[in-house]
């Protein structure tokens, strides 16, 4: 059986997507994506133009922050906004650490 | 099927409220959550935790789920007759599902609340890891992607089938790199749109070249005379070999950057290599050396720990 082969899409700066896109794709309200941008986590690429756009790596950000809602079960955007910064930072540090090694 | 009871998972009993399965949920959570746990065998805990919270959190899931009946956990057993068409409109083919795929096949009320029997509902979206090599990373590759997943057939019955996904990774992934492949998760509903699949990229350490976004950083040794006299070394690249001028008077850690030989994208951006140079000494001198070393100590007045003096 011939299989298709598809071409995955780097989720980085270098492609965009609307807010619509980034509720879809991260399965996060447009207000628990607000409560994202708000503290910092989510930074839209064009505010200034007439609709709004966020880099395609805010797809991956959005999704953790889906994900770390699920899995803990957390109520409370600001709560995940707070711990998606934990967890950024924690990965950051973690690359920092096996460069260093 | 085998029967999995949610309730002894969870640690609540069958009587046991929202608040209170949530709350034990929660606890478990923080126990067993890959983030935060280094338990042994953790990650499958949190598996079966979220699996089980994922159905009682959900008053008509957890209806459905109560309807099952009560079996040992682990034990063979079939939903009652017309369980399926008392909780919704999909139908199932038991032999190939676990409980998991029963009840995410219910359409139950979630967090974006029940939807009507013929909406569009979107597929899910799947998730993977691939390992790739370092030369795969630098000029991409295809991987084979062997999944199990549960799917409608044309009937519309929900059952577990065998998947596989071949997908190119384009060159310049790094390791941490998230990609997308649009509509490769599950089979939308109703006209629903396709899933898509997000594929987490692991790279291979390589014993010379350590990227850092698209850059890349080799360790660059150098001789103490070609450090101070400068040389024309041949080095190597991930595209081959390349002469790389050292100039005269080459610290320690300098960076020496080969312009354009980093990882690059399809769209056109390229990282560079930069070789770290480090001064290597020889553990071994003859007779001759060793007097060229102690001439070179006499004629010297280089004092490399002059900015220690008080």
């Amino acid at each position: 059986m011939r299989i298709e082969t598809s071409t995955a899409v780097f989720l980085d700066d270098t492609g965009a997507v609307s807010i619509a896109q980034l509720t879809e794709q991260s399965g996060l309200s447009e207000a628990e994506l607000q409560v994202l941008v708000e503290s910092g986590a989510l930074e839209p690429r064009d505010a200034a133009a007439g609709s709004v756009r966020f880099s395609s790596r805010c797809v991956a950000t959005a999704r953790t922050a889906r994900r770390l809602r699920d899995d803990f079960a957390l109520d409370d955007a600001h709560a995940v906004a707070l711990l998606l910064r934990f967890v950024q930072r924690i990965e950051e540090l973690e690359r920092e650490l096996r460069a260093l090694r | 099927m085998k029967y999995k009871d949610y309730y002894a998972t969870l640690g609540v009993e069958r009587t046991a409220n929202a608040d209170q399965i949530k709350a034990a949920y929660r606890k478990l959570a923080r126990k067993y959550h890959p983030d935060v746990s280094k338990e042994a065998g953790a990650e499958e805990k949190f598996k079966e935790v979220s699996e089980a919270y994922e159905t009682l959190r959900d008053p008509e899931k957890r209806a459905a789920y109560d309807q099952l009946g009560r079996h040992a956990p682990g034990d063979e057993f079939r939903p009652p007759p017309g369980w399926e068409q008392s909780f919704g409109d999909t139908q199932f083919s038991f032999d190939d599902l676990d409980l998991a795929d029963l009840f995410a096949g219910l359409a139950g009320g979630g967090r974006g609340g029940r939807r009507a029997p013929n909406a569009p509902f979107p597929g899910q979206d799947f998730e993977g890891a691939v390992n790739v090599s370092f030369d795969q990373a630098y000029k991409g590759t295809e991987v084979e992607l062997d999944m199990s997943v549960a799917e409608r057939d044309e009937n519309g019955r929900l059952r577990r089938v065998p998947r596989k996904i071949r997908v190119r990774i384009p060159k310049g992934v790094t390791d941490g790199q998230k990609l997308r492949v649009p509509g490769k998760g599950g089979k939308g509903v109703n006209g629903g749109r396709d899933g898509d699949l997000y594929l987490d990229i692991a790279v291979q350490a390589h014993p010379l070249y350590r990227a850092d976004g698209l850059d890349l950083y080799m360790e660059l040794p150098l001789a103490p005379w070609e450090a101070v006299l400068g040389a024309t070394v041949e080095v190597p690249t991930p595209a081959g070999r390349v002469t790389l001028r050292v100039p005269a008077g080459t610290r320690a850690g300098q960076k020496l950057r080969l312009a354009g030989r980093g990882l690059s994208r399809p769209d056109g951006s390229t990282g560079h290599l930069y070789a770290v140079a480090q001064i290597t000494v020889p553990t071994v001198v003859d007779d001759r050396q060793r007097a060229l070393f102690e001439q070179l100590k006499d004629a010297s007045s280089f004092n490399p720990r002059a900015h220690m003096v008080e």
